[in-house]
């Protein structure tokens, strides 16, 4: 019971919070339901109830498991999947019971990873079954059991479950990356075989690392899947800057990459039709453009302060409930509830990138900074799609978007950040001396 | 690593503002024009079965309002005359959005301004109903005099009170019954939409302020006004010749009298006979390209002007002849240019310049006007639906000046004369002081036809009294037709509907 009394100031935060957050979640709840029926939800009270307990069994693992974890990590995934799952529910109830089922695996993932990883330097010991679990995840699509969906053979069907293993995958290699870049980390950045201007590591070191973000990038190529291509792309890229702590690494790799996007564009359709709909949507708004027409028009009618949950028309932007969620956050919440949403992921960035700071041993420090990577340039890829700052490349809004596979590979992800953010403390000390004493984290 | 982490914080956290930005410009700056974008349906899905008030004329006849309705949607949008508004009111369509009156009042209609929507916020006890019906200032009788009058010839009539720039009649041909494409039953909408699209005439193109034709000879009271403006005539001085042709400058090609007639005299006198020898020499010989441009630019031309029915088309003259070659006319007080030929001919309202209906019955207004363009409208009046109080009254605004108003009176007179003796005698009416132009142009004869659009501009008051109304009538070139003559053919039309307003 010792450790249940040691991080209590965090743990008593974090329970204030996600109060606070299934508050917010039930309130958005009736308005939606208001919005769209005219009346108040009869399971408002069993609604509240589940939301609150979920979290609350989630937030009673945390004070035993990593009771001196950051306590703004938990309440902030549940206020983002819990908005999401309104919006969901307010688009589609069949979408929404499926994701409300997630949502308890999530969570369940959550626990459990928490209960099995007790120390993150433990994962060191299986890279190379990770290695070999994520490329395997990644190639799965390709095999008899694939699926293609709207053009993209990401999915693999298990009985009646359509999942998209590459969510799983790229926590697979986010791990390998940060224990094999710590490992051979001084091999990359004394870096004696030399290429014109640049110095890089001998071959044979860089092997692995080459092969796991080569066989990715072409599987993900294969597979029509810009948006996760480009997400495993940044994730090495800045884990290799971060572990080597050479910034040439990490421009010539964006130099490489405008060359291949380049490439990508004149050779493939698909990238074309991607890239003339951000350019010029107007071109051609009933087809390729379409998705990014409909989706500036429902942000533009949602103004500073939205529709109202429930009475904009997100429904006309295809995969309101996926890729496009925050288009319909920003119809019907307007600039107000879509800000709210980015400082949510800011502040999540921010506590995932303060593990990292906070990270005693190299590899942990690494893998944080890789994961809160993931959710940071997920989420800003999808979002500058949506919003037409980049070109759309469909990934999920992370815990807000529907989909199963995203979900519970964000929860994963989550309990590893926990983690990482609870072994800041020496454990030596049996208690916090006052002068370690952090302010409060709601403040 | 702490350094990058931190550095990698930074970069994250500046991309994000990046999207804080551009929410900023989708969300907020640049939303009204996303809303107004014709492809957004978004409103009209919202309003679409909602309570919307209804449209009237001047004199109180419904020409749009919605019935209830059993099915998916709870309210259907009819239009009880038919083809007769559709011009002025538009559709209002699930699929295809709003167009017309529909739309750039949709927000009073639906219950959406402001106002409105101030006064629901406090209308804790009322039934909800904010939606405001909307009164037209066109009178029923001037609109069916119009259809009466152009029947089913290609063709416009605009006409419109030059004092306060209330239109009183607008109607084109061929037109539509905007039902067929406001009906809830979607597929017969979305056939009735095809259907229209593809239809000879294109009539969902509104042919009086959508789409333009070259004025020909009702542009000369521009020339004219601008060759007084710049004193480089008077009514009376100097006397052109007499003579059949008019040798372009710079070339070898002569520019015809209509029906190759020997035309000349004073400028009155010369507009009466709407003689082409002496305005496309006045034009190009005695104006010069610049005095000729700013004119027609003050009367309107190269602007949409800014008018309730949207999506207005920008009616256009040259605005550049090329550089100039000094004096080499025999007669030229202005400098001769290189395109002074195509200035010539833009001086009678052919070579480039191309006008809506509705601007040339803006050219009439202005002058009968005093020189003073009013802006042109056709909604007077937006009122509360349940109660009738006035929300919105829409008030006389100047929209150009385009002649000084001694210009405009002289100008006026010579329009009188047209009318007392010259080609438009057919508008003479005892009892009323009527002024007109009118035209005959040519449209592209590289096919050989000598096909021409009929056109008049008029004015018209009571004897002694200022101009209580002023038109434009188009008849539009038939393929093959042949020539007609703006006073033989739009004429009557013009007569009609000054009989309708006056009697």
């Amino acid at each position: 019971m010792k450790a249940f009394f040691v991080g209590r100031h965090r743990r008593n935060g974090e329970l204030i919070l996600i109060i606070l957050g299934g508050l917010v979640t039930t309130g958005a709840y009736v308005l939606a339901s208001l919005g769209r029926l005219s009346s108040i939800p009869a399971n408002v009270g069993p609604f509240l109830g589940v939301v609150l307990g979920l979290f609350f069994v989630a937030h009673v693992a945390t004070r035993f498991l990593a009771p001196e974890a950051d306590g703004l990590l938990l309440p902030l995934a549940g206020l983002l999947n819990g908005l999401g799952y309104v919006f969901i529910a307010r688009l589609n109830d069949e979408l929404a019971g499926q994701q409300a089922l997630w949502t308890f695996l999530g969570v369940g993932l959550y626990v459990a990873t928490l209960l099995v990883v007790r120390r993150s330097t433990e994962l060191e010991r299986y890279r190379y079954t990770l290695l070999l679990i994520g490329l395997g995840l990644l190639v799965l699509p390709l095999s008899p059991v694939g699926q293609t969906i709207n053009g993209s053979r990401i999915w693999v069907r298990i009985g009646p479950v359509n999942f998209q293993p590459g969510e799983f995958a790229k926590v697979a290699l986010a791990i390998f990356f940060a224990s094999y870049l710590i490992d051979k980390r001084e091999l990359f950045r004394a870096g004696t075989w030399r290429l014109g201007p640049l110095r890089l590591p001998e071959p044979k070191h860089a092997a692995p690392v080459l092969l796991a973000w080569g066989v990715s990038l072409i599987v993900m190529i294969s597979q029509k899947d810009l948006g996760t291509s480009l997400l495993f792309f940044m994730l090495f890229l800045i884990m290799l800057w971060v572990a080597t702590e050479r910034l040439a690494y990490l421009l010539s790799g964006l130099a490489l990459f405008m060359v291949g996007a380049y490439v990508a564009w004149t050779q493939f359709d698909h990238v074309q039709t991607r890239v003339d709909g951000w350019l010029n949507p107007w071109a051609d708004p009933r087809g390729g453009g379409f998705q990014v027409v409909e989706a500036q028009f429902g942000l533009a009618s949602g103004g500073i302060t939205g529709t109202g949950p429930g009475r904009g028309y997100p429904q006309r932007v295809p995969a309101a409930e996926t890729d496009f969620i925050f288009a319909t956050v920003g119809e019907e919440l307007g600039l107000l509830g879509a800000t709210a949403l980015l400082m949510a992921f800011v502040l999540m960035i921010g506590s995932g990138l303060r593990a990292a700071l906070g990270a005693r041993r190299p590899f942990s420090k690494l893998l944080a900074t890789g994961l809160t990577g993931l959710l940071g340039v997920q989420a800003f890829i999808i979002i500058a799609g949506v919003t037409r700052v980049l070109p759309l490349t469909g990934v999920t809004l992370p815990f807000v978007s529907y989909g199963g596979s995203s979900l519970l590979a964000n929860y994963a992800i989550l309990a590893l950040l926990v983690r990482i953010s609870d072994e800041q403390i020496d454990r030596a000390a049996d208690a916090p001396t006052p002068t370690r004493r952090r302010p409060k984290v709601a403040a | 690593m702490n350094r990058q982490i931190r550095q990698l914080g930074i970069a994250l956290l500046l991309l994000f503002a990046l999207l804080f930005a551009r929410l900023n410009w989708v969300q907020v700056f640049a939303a009204e024009s996303l809303t107004a974008d014709p492809l957004n349906t978004r409103r009209v899905v919202r309003d679409f079965g909602q309570r919307r008030g209804t449209i009237f004329t001047a004199d109180g006849l419904p020409v749009a309002q919605s019935a209830e309705i059993e099915g998916r949607f709870a309210r259907e949008r009819r239009y009880p005359q038919g083809p007769l508004y559709s011009d002025v009111t538009g559709y209002f369509s699930f699929e295809f959005g709003a167009t017309g009156i529909e739309r750039s009042y949709n927000d009073e209609l639906a219950g959406h301004s402001a106002t409105q929507r101030f006064e629901s916020f406090f209308d804790f006890f009322g039934d909800g109903d904010v939606s405001a019906d909307v009164t037209l200032t066109i009178t029923s009788e001037m609109q069916e005099a119009a259809a009466n009058a152009l029947g089913d010839r290609r063709g416009s009539v605009v006409a419109l009170d030059p004092r306060t720039g209330q239109v009183v009649a607008f109607y084109s041909w061929p037109t539509f019954d905007p039902s067929t494409i406001s009906t809830t039953n979607l597929d017969a909408a979305r056939a009735a939409k095809v259907l229209l699209d593809d239809a000879p005439g294109a009539p969902l193109l509104t042919t009086a302020h959508r789409q333009v034709f070259p004025p020909g000879s009702t542009f000369k009271v521009i020339t004219a006004a601008s060759a007084l403006e710049n004193g480089v005539v008077t009514p009376s001085s100097p006397v052109f010749p007499e003579r059949v042709n008019y040798q372009l400058p710079l070339t070898t090609v002569t520019l015809q009298n209509y029906g190759g007639l020997t035309c000349g005299g004073d400028l009155a006198r010369s507009l009466a006979l709407s003689c082409n020898t002496t305005f496309a020499e006045l034009g190009a010989e005695y104006l010069g390209p610049q005095p000729m441009i700013a004119t027609a630019e003050r009367f309107g031309f190269n602007n949409a002007p800014p008018f309730d029915i949207p999506l207005s088309a920008e009616s256009r003259f040259p605005s550049d002849f090329g550089a100039e070659l000094g004096r080499t006319g025999q007669t030229s007080l202005a400098q001769i240019v290189e395109g002074s030929s195509s200035l010539a001919q833009a001086s009678i309202g052919q070579f480039d310049v191309r006008a809506t209906p509705l601007q040339m019955a803006l050219v009439a207004a202005g002058i009968a006007n005093g020189g003073q363009i009013m802006e042109p409208h056709v909604v007077g009046l937006v009122t509360d639906s349940t109660d009738g109080a006035i929300i919105e009254r829409i008030e006389p605004s100047p929209w150009r000046d385009a002649l000084a108003p001694e210009v405009a009176a002289t100008t006026a007179n010579m329009m009188v004369q047209v009318v007392k003796d010259g080609t438009a005698t057919v508008l003479e009416r005892g009892n009323l002081t009527v002024g007109a132009k009118t035209g005959t142009a040519e449209i592209d004869t590289s096919n050989g036809g000598d096909d021409t659009h009929a056109w008049v501009i008029a004015f018209a008051g009571p004897t002694g009294g200022e101009a209580e109304l002023a038109l434009a009538v188009l008849v539009e070139a038939v393929p093959g037709g042949g020539q007609q003559a703006g006073g033989a053919v739009a004429g009557p039309i013009a007569a009609a509907m000054i009989d309708a307003y006056f009697n």
